[in-house]
């Protein structure tokens, strides 16, 4: 039949050689595949072709130019070995290099997504001369910030941990800052889900953390940490102030001429930045407040009635919750005392 | 930096498009939440304007994410976001040069989305853009802000026109213009007046001011730009129109048919709806008045002013730096404003003396130009020499064909345009180039003697002359017009009208069986039927506001009398005199008696417009004379081309690619896809509409191998059986197949 000639036909076209021709190139097998590519540019990874090993400063610098790197477990390992370098040099000696440099490279890692990455950081963080740190607020707090409201409740629960270590170190700058004092309060509301009067029409569960939009952390252990940040935070900025006495003491030892602290060459990083000579003129929540009384007073009028409403539904709530909101309590109490 | 590629975890926890979507639906609900991604947003911020230049990718959600999101739910919480808007606007205006691009474009895309929600003004969003549009230096960048202001300005004036906004716009692109003449940034207001102008957006003097300006900067471009606005603006806006007019159309029985056949979803439904409002809307379209839309050229304040400054500039200072093809360009406006408006420049035509000969470049724009300029108040000194110029050194038998051509076909465009250009030698010795042997020449002095035949014949030698013209010369028909007499205006394609009126008041006679130039009682119902003609709106519209019909009736009589007689005695005398065929002259000028003698109702005028139109069709007809086409069938506003100088020339063999020829063969066809044969045409139709084959078809198509078997046993058939199957095939043809035709 026709068909099987034709089957035949077919089966015999797989045992034919090729023809090859003079001249010509050799045709290309059936199952030939492509293999060629063309592209714009050819990156080659750097090597490093040195003899000797890396010196110690050029290997801290290369771990600083890793934190920007693609992979997580780079980005944490680099902290650590930071950490470790900071840490281990000798006592009094100063960094590898100043944390003014340092900062720019470690501050986007608040808001990295690796929890590993973030929890090197802080340990990272702690690691730093506490007296290089106070000059450098200002930069901080907006990640922080950026953090305390990001969706991810992990990153919230730790730029709460970094402001804690921050308050820790350098409480009165924080709370004196540049918009340290406002929207700091205003993230930790939004953290806590604690809201002014204005705002809290339509929310219906009191009690419970309303940004709970994502998916939720731990449940209790987030809020005792921020609630006890938050204590911290509050004592600094509006607490009892010890400030006073040493001021008193100060004046009593230098009898003859009592306030020549004014007229000394001031000793932090940009004395004069309440004048805001360069910025742009700020708003009400972007002020410097620098007195005590200045923020009780903005507390007062933006924030007590909401902190103490939810101060008082954390403490309804007991358990580890109600001891946290306790510390809160505590503070409220005494500035207003 | 590479952007970090993300987890799939990592976007479940920070998912903001599904939080977009949630706040959409219940923004109430979710104000905190909106709140906090606000705050967000504006520590982002804070970081970005700490420092513009190394703000990188920062972890999971960057800056740009947010801007985007904030500007999609910011119709939702007006109180929060009160300051977005200029947020924005300081981040681009500040640091537009720094912003990576992928950030940069998302503002100015979240900025015209806040437009869109009505969150800002366009004077505001235009007033951010335009800057940066013009100081920018990314290509991109200034790709998408133009995009994005043409689209605003054309949503704004989507409705109804926003005149405020345009003319504070057009004031904007004036000053850009004015104010730094050798700077190239008047390009951008040249780049959007001219979209406008030809999305008929804009379409008043003042968006003509501005290219006027544009047309008479020191920079090359920009005046470039200025100069190919008027000479093809206009074009291009009728070719827009054109293409939009004819969309596909839509068959709305189709579309319904369909729906009745297939499945029936909430999307066909919404098809449905959608084919309808088009056709409605289309429809509506149809019956709108035509926008009265003037051309550029003629919407220009001081045409004289503007071509003897754009002369003086460009064409005769020793400091323009323009080159031969952009000086051309302008030469051609210039001439092509003379021609318009009849103006008077000086020194323009001494100026084409040292142009005018063969070895120029591109010369034959030089004498296009020549000839656009020349208009019949152009003293005729000016125009001889030049014509006698050309002549010498185009027109001999020692030159190219084509040279001879060009010469010949400009003498002829000049003249034209001014029939005393010429004196009588010249023509005739021109006009012997028709026993040239070259076919260019031959048509291009034929042209030249048809010209001369309708203007003036007495310039021709008698032979020349031909039938027609030496006949009206006879009659003394013929008037030379002089310098600077001016033809009396009239209403076009009124002899059409008088003609078949005429023809029509012989038809009806010749119905009722009376001669046909007999007068008698039955003017009084024409008139009635003539004022059963000013009613033809209202018919229509079957609304009887008594009031103005009234008043016209009275009018009736004032005017029945005097038409009567006026209206009809011209007519009679005309064939008077055709019976007598008295060869005198008439005295009478033949201007048509009847827009003097009595008012045109609505429907004279639609059928006025039907016999113009008919005309302008039957002129295209091949078969038809073309006498003196050159003069009369081309638009005056149309430019005159060195396509139709060179004439013949072009279309010669050397000159023309093989492709040139086909396109050229090609032109006068009307497309046509393939040749196929009709049932193949039909077929592909019938496929296309996704209709099912006859059976004959599947008949035709049925597999081999399934019929086989049948025929093998149709063979071995007996007769009995044979018959059998014969009569029941007879059988079911009469009742119409198996089924049957019930």
């Amino acid at each position: 039949m026709g068909a099987s000639a034709k089957r035949k036909k077919e089966k015999q076209k797989d045992f034919q050689k090729p023809k090859l021709k003079v001249g010509k190139a050799k045709a290309k097998p059936e199952n030939f595949t492509d293999t060629s590519f063309k592209a714009k540019s050819i990156v080659l990874n750097q090597q490093s072709l040195k003899l000797s090993a890396p010196s110690a400063s050029s290997q801290f610098t290369h771990h600083v130019s890793l934190l920007s790197s693609k992979s997580d477990s780079q980005r944490r390992d680099s902290l650590a070995h930071l950490t470790t370098t900071i840490a281990s040099r000798p006592v009094n000696s100063p960094l590898p290099q100043p944390v003014s440099l340092l900062l720019p490279s470690l501050l986007p890692l608040t808001l990295d997504a690796n929890s590993g990455v973030r929890t090197n950081l802080l340990k990272l963080l702690r690691a730093l001369p506490e007296s290089d740190v106070a000059d450098h607020v200002g930069q901080l707090l907006p990640y922080i910030r950026a953090g305390m409201t990001h969706l991810a409740p992990d990153i919230r629960v730790s730029s709460v941990e970094v402001l804690g270590w921050l308050v820790e170190v350098a409480g009165s700058e924080v709370v004196s800052c540049a918009g340290g004092w406002v929207k700091t309060l205003n993230c930790f509301l939004s953290v806590l889900g604690w809201h002014t009067e204005a705002s809290s029409k339509w929310t219906t569960t009191e009690s419970k953390p309303a940004a709970s939009f994502g998916k939720a952390g731990a449940k209790g252990k987030p809020q005792v940490k921020v609630l006890s940040v938050l204590a911290s935070f509050l004592d600094a900025g509006i607490g009892s102030e010890t400030v006073d006495d040493d001021g008193d003491s100060d004046m009593d030892s230098g009898f003859p001429i009592r306030q020549f602290r004014s007229q000394m060459v001031p000793q932090t990083a940009a004395p004069y930045a309440y004048l805001n000579l360069f910025g742009k003129p700020r708003d009400e929540e972007g002020e410097m407040y620098e007195t005590r009384e200045d923020r009780w007073r903005v507390f007062e009028g933006r924030f007590l009635a909401a902190v103490e409403k939810g101060v008082e539904g954390a403490r309804a709530e007991g358990g580890e919750v109600g001891r946290a909101s306790a510390g809160v309590r505590k503070v409220l109490v005494e500035a207003r005392g | 930096m590479v952007k970090r590629k993300l987890g799939a975890l990592e976007k479940v926890e920070a998912d903001l498009p599904n939080l977009q979507h949630k706040l959409r639906r219940d923004p109430k609900s979710y104000i905190e939440d909106f709140r906090a991604q606000h705050y967000q947003y504006e520590s982002h911020r804070e970081i970005f304007m700490a420092a513009p230049s190394s703000a990188t990718d920062t972890g999971i959600i960057s800056l740009r994410e947010l801007i985007d999101f904030i500007a999609h739910v910011a119709d939702s919480y007006p109180d929060i976001t009160k300051d977005f808007g200029q947020e924005l606007i300081d981040m681009l205006t500040q640091h537009h040069l720094l912003l990576e691009p992928e950030l940069r474009e998302k503002i100015v895309g979240s900025l015209v989305l806040l437009r869109k929600k009505d969150l800002m003004d366009s004077a505001t969003l235009l007033q951010t853009l335009f800057p940066i549009l013009i100081s920018t230096p990314s290509k991109t960048l200034r790709a998408l802000i133009f995009q994005k202001i043409l689209m605003d300005l054309r949503s704004s004036n989507a409705k109804s026109t926003n005149h405020k906004l345009n003319r504070t716009m057009q004031t904007v692109l004036f000053n850009l213009v004015t104010s730094d003449r050798t700077s190239s940034k008047g390009l951008w207001a040249i780049k959007l007046t001219r979209e406008l102008w030809k999305r008929q957006i804009w379409t008043d003097a003042k968006a003509v001011e501005v290219m006027k300006e544009a047309a008479l900067a020191e920079n090359e471009k920009v005046i470039v730009g200025g100069v190919r606005f008027f000479l093809g603006g206009d074009k291009e806006r009728e070719e827009m129109e054109e293409e939009s007019s004819d969309e596909e159309a839509i068959d709305i029985g189709r579309v319904k048919h369909q729906v009745g056949i297939n499945k029936k979803t909430k999307k066909k439904a919404r098809a449905v709806e959608k084919a309808k409002a088009t056709v409605q809307r289309r429809e509506r379209k149809k019956s709108q008045p035509h926008p009265l839309n003037f051309s550029a050229l003629h919407l220009l304040h001081d045409p004289q002013g503007f071509a003897e400054s754009l002369f003086s500039k460009h064409l005769q200072s020793s400091k323009s730096k323009l080159n031969l093809e952009q000086k051309l360009m302008v030469l051609q406006l210039v001439t092509r404003l003379v021609g318009l408006h009849k103006l008077h420049i000086m020194h323009l035509y001494s100026y084409f003396q040292k142009f005018l000969t063969p070895r120029q470049p591109s010369v034959t724009s030089f004498l296009a130009s020549l000839a656009q300029a020349s208009h019949d108040l152009v003293p005729p000194d000016d125009l001889e020499p030049l014509v006698l110029k050309i002549a010498n050194e185009f027109v001999s038998e020692a030159a190219a064909s084509e040279v001879a051509t060009a010469g010949l076909n400009a003498i002829r465009e000049i003249c034209a345009r001014q029939p005393l250009a010429i004196n009588e030698t010249l023509l005739q010795d021109l006009v012997m180039y028709r026993k040239s042997k070259d076919k260019g020449v031959v048509m291009a002095a034929r042209g030249l003697l048809a010209l001369y035949r309708d203007l003036n014949p007495e310039m021709l030698k008698r032979r020349d002359r031909g039938k027609d013209a030496s006949m009206s010369l006879q009659h003394g028909e013929k008037q030379v017009k002089r310098f600077g007499a001016q033809d009396v205006g009239g209403i076009e394609g009124l002899e059409l009208l008088e003609k078949w009126k005429e023809e029509e008041r012989k038809r009806k006679r010749a119905e009722k069986g009376l001669a046909s130039d007999e007068d008698d009682g039955e003017e009084e119902e024409e008139e009635e039927y003539n004022w059963d003609a000013w009613n033809v709106e209202d018919d229509e519209d079957s609304d009887d506001s008594g009031g103005w019909i009234d008043v016209q009736s009275d009018a009736e009589i004032d005017f029945s009398d005097s038409e009567d007689e006026d209206g009809n005695r011209p007519a009679k005398k005309a064939k008077q005199a055709d019976q007598d065929k008295v060869a005198e002259s008439q005295p009478e000028n033949k201007l048509p008696s009847i827009a003097t003698t009595r008012i045109l109702t609505p429907a004279d005028l639609a059928k006025l417009q039907e016999l113009r139109q008919e005309a302008a069709v039957n002129a295209l007809l091949p078969g038809t004379k073309r006498r003196g086409q050159t003069a009369e069938a081309r638009h005056k506003d149309d430019a005159l081309t060195a396509m139709e100088i060179e004439g013949l020339a072009a279309l010669s063999a050397g000159k023309a690619t093989r492709e040139e020829r086909i396109a050229h063969a090609r032109e006068g066809k009307t497309d046509r896809s393939e040749h196929k044969s009709v049932t193949a045409k039909r077929k592909e139709k019938k496929e296309e509409q996704g209709k099912s084959t006859t059976n004959k078809e599947k008949a035709r198509k049925k597999n081999f191998l399934m019929t086989l078997g049948k025929a093998k046993s149709k063979g071995k058939r007996s007769l009995v059986e044979t018959r059998a199957v014969l009569r029941a095939h007879q059988d079911r043809q009469k009742r119409g197949g198996r089924r049957g035709n019930k």
